[in-house]
């Protein structure tokens, strides 16, 4: 059972956090907040964005119809979408079928706490008409948050 | 490559009766409770402070108030989803049995009623009968003309609705404060923003 990466998306479709493990031994190893995830985190949005409109297209008019987790061959992602436009996403081997209750902990616990209480933490990091749409490059570097995410998800990944 | 989906991830359901059982275990069971008069004392010496501030300016302590409303509004709604796990709704009658059974409940303990439907269904009051903010509270006369002392909530419902992308209007219309016969908060949705898409996508 092995957790590969985590994702942050916010509503102005920019992504304010990632993290990826490469070692399954090393806890501590990979990249926070890279540069060259840049491409990743797009082809990640626009699969879970193309996905999350076919299935609200096909849940017609009944009840909100949110994608919860996509399996390929190779792994699962799990996703976590909010009302207020946030993404919470976790890639997984396809052991792991349901981590619902470990987003819901990441957005109730972890990221509420560490950056929606932290009034010196911006809640929108798209400071300007350029930086919406995707175009945004601002991440979530607050200590508290690294730390914490370290702390609960390190032990998962391997 | 397969997908699997989610109804409501909640399990408030369409009827009021469980939206109303629902919140109640909100309240209940995840939220930490505070002394009720330690929050009024607090907001009445943050009025105070304003009206000071402002040289008895009751407009600008008015705006001042509905400001830091919105700055309150756009983080508590996030800590409202989470502990809820509501999904967007579909229509403002949802949303406003949404506000007054379930947040209002859990941020203040007061289930406060929702009327006075405008015809097109686009607004709507809310009826606060119990309100904890001006609990002990006589306004000077000159200031019960023109200071909304509850102001902020109207700041807050604006800021919150906002971020779940309704664009409203919120003001007080009447106010027990002021020698009116009940409190009335008013909620109009101008229209409902659009979520982004990628650059170029469109």
């Amino acid at each position: 059972m092995a957790i590969y990466s985590f994702w942050i998306f916010d509503k102005h479709c920019n992504c304010i956090f990632d993290r990826e493990w490469t070692l399954k031994s090393n806890h501590a190893s990979g990249t926070i907040n890279s540069k060259l995830n840049e491409d990743t985190a797009k082809l990640l949005y626009g699969m879970v964005f193309s996905l999350r409109s076919i299935s609200q297209k096909l849940a017609g008019q009944g009840p909100h119809n949110e994608i919860r987790t996509i399996a390929t061959g190779k792994y699962r992602a799990h996703v976590l979408c909010t009302a207020s436009g946030l993404w919470f996403i976790l890639l997984s081997d396809l052991k792991r079928e349901n981590l619902s209750e470990v987003l819901r902990y990441l957005y109730g616990e972890i990221y509420i706490k560490t950056v929606v209480h932290n009034w010196l933490s911006p809640i929108d990091f798209a400071e300007s008409e350029a930086e919406k749409r995707g175009r945004g490059t601002r991440k979530i570097r607050n200590r508290n948050f690294l730390q914490r995410v370290e702390e609960f998800l390190g032990p998962m990944i391997n | 490559m397969s997908a699997s989906t989610s109804g409501t991830s909640a399990p408030a359901a369409a009827s009021r009766k469980s939206l109303k059982a629902f919140s109640e275990d909100v309240w209940k069971n995840k939220t930490a409770k505070i002394n009720a008069e330690l929050f009024t004392l607090t907001y009445g010496s943050i009025v105070s402070q304003l009206c000071t501030d402002y040289e008895r300016d009751f407009t600008r302590v008015n705006n001042q108030l509905y400001s830091m409303g919105y700055n309150i509004g756009v983080r508590l709604i996030e800590d409202f989803l989470a502990r809820t796990a509501l999904p967007r709704c579909d229509s403002l009658a949802k949303t406003s049995e949404v506000i007054s059974k379930c947040a209002f409940k859990v941020f203040l303990n007061v289930t406060p009623q929702i009327g006075n439907w405008s015809s097109n269904k686009d607004s709507f009051s809310i009826f606060l009968e119990e309100n904890p903010l001006s609990d002990f509270v006589e306004l000077p006369m000159d200031a019960a003309r023109e200071l909304w002392y509850s102001n902020i909530v109207c700041g807050v419902l604006k800021g919150a609705l906002e971020m779940v992308q309704m664009d409203c209007d919120v003001w007080f219309v009447s106010d027990v404060l002021k020698g009116d016969q009940l409190t009335e908060v008013r909620v109009k949705l101008n229209r409902i923003l659009k979520d982004e898409i990628p650059a170029g996508e469109d």
